[in-house]
């Protein structure tokens, strides 16, 4: 009987969960259009709400008692910080390019090997080659500044989470609250307390890149396989040695993976403190932009995408465990990849290349050998026991030494011989012309002019447009009722209670129209997005071949920071509203692409197997089997495309943006921290309510589906 | 590879030593300034100019930071994140009496002397529109015509494409309001899209009202009209009759723009320690002839600022030569 009860219940849920809802959401939408149809200008808070509260007003008084009162301090703070600064940027631009050049690419051949030195070289030699050496030097100024503080804290306090349970409950949640913020809410506060320039800049990287540092140092130390402890601890170490001398070392693979993460976090938010005033690639590609110079932006944004993808496989390589020894008849390969080295072709490469290695090394190791017995015979005079370990010390470090012999070598020929000094002119082949070229010959085009009119038209008239239109003319009551209703059926009666707080926070601060506008913008962008993206992923699904060719291109998306994404929005849309979504579509379509394709591989072959036994055809299975299966995934992936469009918000004023972002654009310049510190938490917050509102709408469909 | 090994350990010792050489390099502080380039091609022009004397004659190493002008940048160089900034306008400024010394504000920011360059802002037609349109005589007759002006995204009522940076405090739509002209003024983010759409739409011969000033090269790109904006007036002058909404605060913007003597601004303290650079700033003139001329070369040619300034150093010795101590 019971049985018989309960499948009758579900049944009963299940008929309410498909008419009920539906009709409820119908009955709303038809509610909300006729609301619409009645009003006459857009919605706006009540003034009665707004007056009073002048949030702006209270944060500006603020800035103007904490200049009064406490501005020495910061500016001491600031002081330290432009010291460091100034002298590593001097450094890395006064000193001869060479010098650079192998500061650069020693490491990374000890690192990586042949490979990542010739992508290091390229990529380097590009920073010149189109003439942004300068630049380049300052944002890696910048980086390297804020990586060293990030690591130097997030080591620390990784380790102090490690050691105590209270200390890590204390900091997780900050850790995952700093980690759904957009990058830009960083620069903010920084300005705030540091004025701007490079110290705020490298001020708001550091904190902003923190998170995987400590994340990944607490989880390396406490994953330290307990058996490993206990022997370390039977043979009578203390808690301190047992630290540093067994758990950092062994962690040190997961401590890399962090400050690699840290690494491309922190180049990402440089390029884009060039808002607050920071100099670099970044300041190059917003000149640009400024002007309307593709070419320039796209040189620029080259030379970000070089220096990412430089050091994202840097870090990675000293994070890999050193490679495993081949078997003894094969020959390691320094360049083409290993698994053709049954190729003959392959061979044919290899083999040259491997004697001009080796001869190189010899060499490097004999002058090495002939300097440590010189220095041995030296210090023989004085102690003949130290010598010995000398000379042991540096033969063991053939590489190293003799990198620091062709640094001193380059130092002294810049001083003493000819000079080397800047990035020579003659090796400048800037390509701005011929791109700027091509792109005035395409946009003249008739048939390109009419595809760009055409999709600005469809894209504003029948996408953005209405429903700007709704959004703003919809009352706030009822937008703000629906939200709430909306969380409190998806997530509960607390998250209910704090959308409702945060949405009458956004509009006692009289930014309603403006957040709707963004809010517009960025579901046009996520459903253009959905619409491109998920047919994109389900055939990287089905060809190998084509999933081949898109990962790469991805993995690069993914390195880029966010305003290199207008350069080829500006390049072919020029400067409007419909860019502005282009761009961000552009931007938040990789992890669409991805968890698409993730969702679709992860469908068990059973599943598939038994829905083709019943004779489901290959379309069937996609659309009635695998998609619904996937669906988490998907809205994993539509959860992610939402917050990088949030994230874009602020950067595609620069082409015409409109809403929330351009407050927080336009509020820096008119020194307003007040209203842009108030529009950038609006960004924050819508994000932050759609973020737990997809969240707990995948959770429901795992549960659904039992997974 | 035992290399990769031992090399993550030697990696933090070559950094740290690569930090302290660093740290022992002298920081040629003395002869350091920073400047804030214009967010437009005629500020940008007279900063370049100063800059190269400043580099070239007087061995400065001045460092060029991008930050959009506006009361931001005068908070900026009171604070001394930077040290000057060049060609302020002063009817856009609105810190330049509360900041300025020279003009009775509080003297956080130093007047560092006129640049030379006279500058006029009006919104403006297409010399085509008003041939087409005989009736056209001046703003009061936008109305009228605000259909020809409409575009998909302003629906029935006229477009401006008006100021393109918020921090210029150019008020358009305000004023656009207050003098009862029912357009709606479009924001494009950059003077370069301005440009840009102004031109699109001169190539179409469609009718367009643009925000615009003198002395620019878009005046020799096309010709354009002034719509004669009620002029700058001082406030007993004003009176209800003309459509100027009440006195006092809230006249402006119900105006035009008065004309602009422009100047170059910077910090006090930093100008106290470098009088020759201040003296350089005191003497420093150049024309609106000439900055018209540079301007035209880089935007329309497309060439490089440094490159186009440069060209104008080397011909001009004689004016920038009596800038010097």
């Amino acid at each position: 009987m019971a049985t018989i009860n309960s499948t009758q219940n579900t049944k009963q849920n299940y008929i309410n969960d498909k008419f009920i809802l539906p009709i409820v959401i119908l009955i709303g939408i038809i509610i909300s259009l006729i609301l619409v149809k009645n009003s006459s200008s857009e919605s706006e808070f009540p003034k009665f709400i707004t007056d009073p509260f002048t949030f702006s007003t209270w944060i500006n008084f603020c800035e103007d008692w904490m200049k009064d009162n406490y501005r020495w301090f910061t500016r001491m703070i600031a002081g330290f910080i432009k010291e460091a600064y100034y002298s590593l940027e001097d450094f890395l631009i006064e000193s001869p390019w060479l010098f650079i050049l192998s500061l650069l690419l020693l490491p990374s051949i000890a690192a990586g090997g042949l490979r990542l030195g010739l992508l290091v070289l390229i990529g380097t030699m590009f920073w010149g080659i189109v003439g942004m050496w300068d630049a380049a030097m300052q944002t890696l100024a910048l980086m390297g500044l804020s990586v060293f503080l990030s690591v130097i804290f997030g080591v620390i306090t990784g380790i102090i989470c490690s050691q105590s349970d209270r200390a890590e409950g204390f900091i997780r949640p900050i850790l995952d609250t700093m980690q759904v913020m957009p990058a830009f809410v960083y620069l903010l506060p920084a300005v705030f307390f540091f004025g701007i320039g490079g110290p705020p800049a490298i001020m708001a990287t550091m904190i902003y890149a923190l998170p995987p540092v400590i994340r990944l140092t607490n989880l390396g130390i406490r994953q330290v396989p307990s058996e490993t402890i206990e022997s370390a601890t039977s043979f009578g170490s203390n808690r301190l040695q047992l630290l540093f001398k067994i758990k950092i070392p062994l962690a040190l693979p997961s401590i890399m993976m962090g400050i690699n993460q840290t690494i491309m976090m922190a180049l990402g938010l440089v390029v884009l403190a060039t808002f607050i005033g920071a100099e670099g690639l970044g300041t190059e590609v917003w000149r640009a932009i400024y002007r309307l110079k593709v070419g320039w932006a796209f040189e620029g944004g080259m030379c970000i995408l070089f220096m990412a993808i430089m050091f994202d496989r840097f870090s990675l390589a000293l994070s890999k465990s050193p490679e495993q020894d081949l078997p003894k008849n094969k020959v390691a390969f320094l360049f083409l990849p290993q698994n053709w080295d049954d190729n003959s072709l392959a061979q044919m490469v290899e083999k040259p290349l491997r004697i001009v290695w080796d001869s190189i090394s010899l060499f490097f190791t004999a002058i090495c050998y002939a300097l440590s017995h010189l220095i041995k015979n030296i210090i023989q005079i004085v102690n003949k026991n130290f010598a010995k370990n000398v000379k042991n010390f540096i033969n063991k470090r053939v590489f190293l030494f003799s990198s620091i012999l062709i640094l001193i070598f380059i130092l002294v020929f810049d001083k003493y011989g000819p000079g080397i000094g800047a990035f020579p002119d003659s090796l400048n082949m800037s390509f701005r012309k011929p791109v700027d070229v091509s792109v005035a010959w395409l946009t003249v085009q008739p048939n390109f002019i009419a595809f760009t009119k055409g999709l600005r038209a469809i894209v504003y008239l029948y996408l953005l447009h209405p429903l700007d239109i709704y959004l703003t003319h919809v009352p706030w009551w009822y937008t703000m009722g629906a939200f709430v209703l909306i969380s409190w059926v998806s997530v509960g009666v607390r998250f209910a209670i704090v959308c409702a707080v945060l949405l009458a926070f956004i509009g006692a601060c009289d930014l309603w129209m403006e957040s709707m506008i963004t809010l517009s913008s960025v579901l046009v962008s996520v459903l253009i997005c959905f619409i491109f993206g998920v047919p994109l992923g389900i055939a990287a699904a089905y060809s190998k071949r084509f999933d081949i060719f898109l990962r790469p291109i991805l993995d690069a998306m993914q390195t880029l920071p966010v305003f290199c994404y207008l350069i080829p929005v500006l390049m072919f849309f020029g400067g409007n509203i419909v860019s502005a979504v282009i761009a961000t579509v552009i931007y938040s379509l990789p992890p669409m692409v991805r968890l698409t394709t993730l969702g679709l591989s992860q469908v068990s072959v059973t599943v598939t197997e038994v829905s083709q036994s019943f004779g489901g055809t290959g379309f069937q299975t996609l659309r009635k089997i695998k998609l619904p299966m996937a669906l988490p995934s998907l809205v994993m992936g539509f959860n992610q495309a939402v917050m990088m469009a949030f994230a874009m918000q602020v950067v595609t004023p620069l082409i015409g943006g409109k809403g929330l972002g351009r407050d927080v654009f336009g509020s820096l310049a008119k020194s307003d921290t007040g209203k842009g510190l108030a529009a950038g938490l609006g960004i924050v917050l819508l994000a932050v309510i759609m973020d737990r509102l997809s969240q707990a709408w995948t959770k429901n469909q795992r549960k659904a589906l039992g997974l | 590879m035992k290399l990769a090994n031992f090399y993550r350990i030697t990696l933090a010792f070559i950094f740290s030593v690569l930090i302290s050489l660093a740290s022992v390099l002298p920081a040629n502080a003395a002869k350091r300034l920073s400047a804030s380039v214009a967010d437009w091609t005629g500020g940008m022009v007279t900063c370049q100019v100063a800059v190269a004397v400043l580099e070239q004659e007087l061995g400065y190493k001045v460092k060029r930071i991008n930050i959009p002008s506006g009361t931001g940048l005068y908070e900026a160089i009171a604070a001394g994140d930077v040290d000057f900034a060049c060609e302020s306008w002063p009817s856009y400024t609105e810190m330049d009496t509360v900041m300025v010394g020279h003009f009775g504000g509080d003297g956080s920011v130093q007047w560092l002397g006129d640049t030379g360059i006279v500058g006029a802002s009006d919104y403006y037609v297409p010399k085509y529109f008003v041939d087409a349109n005989p009736d056209f005589k001046s703003w009061k007759d936008l109305n009228k015509y605000k259909d020809q002006f409409s575009t998909i995204e302003t629906g029935d009522k006229g477009r401006l494409i008006g100021c393109p940076v918020p921090g210029w405090n150019c008020y358009d739509q305000k004023r656009l309001d207050m003098l009862g002209i029912d357009f709606i003024a479009d924001e494009l983010g950059t003077e370069t899209a301005s440009w840009a759409e102004a031109q699109a739409a001169f190539a179409r011969k469609e009718p367009f009202l643009l925000y615009s000033w003198e002395p620019h090269w878009i005046h020799a790109a096309m010709d354009l009209v002034g719509v004669k904006l009620p002029p700058n007036a001082p406030c007993e002058t004003w009176n209800e009759a003309d459509n100027y909404k009440d006195c006092g605060l809230g006249k402006w913007p119900a105006t035009g723009w008065a004309e602009d003597i422009t100047f170059n601004y910077g910090n006090p303290d930093v100008f106290k320690d470098h009088p020759e650079a201040a003296h350089m700033f005191s003497k420093f003139s150049i024309s609106n002839k000439d900055q018209a001329k540079m301007i035209y070369a880089i935007d329309k040619d497309g060439r490089d600022i440094a490159e186009v300034v440069q060209e104008w150093k080397d011909a001009n010795k004689d004016i920038w030569s009596a800038w010097l101590p």
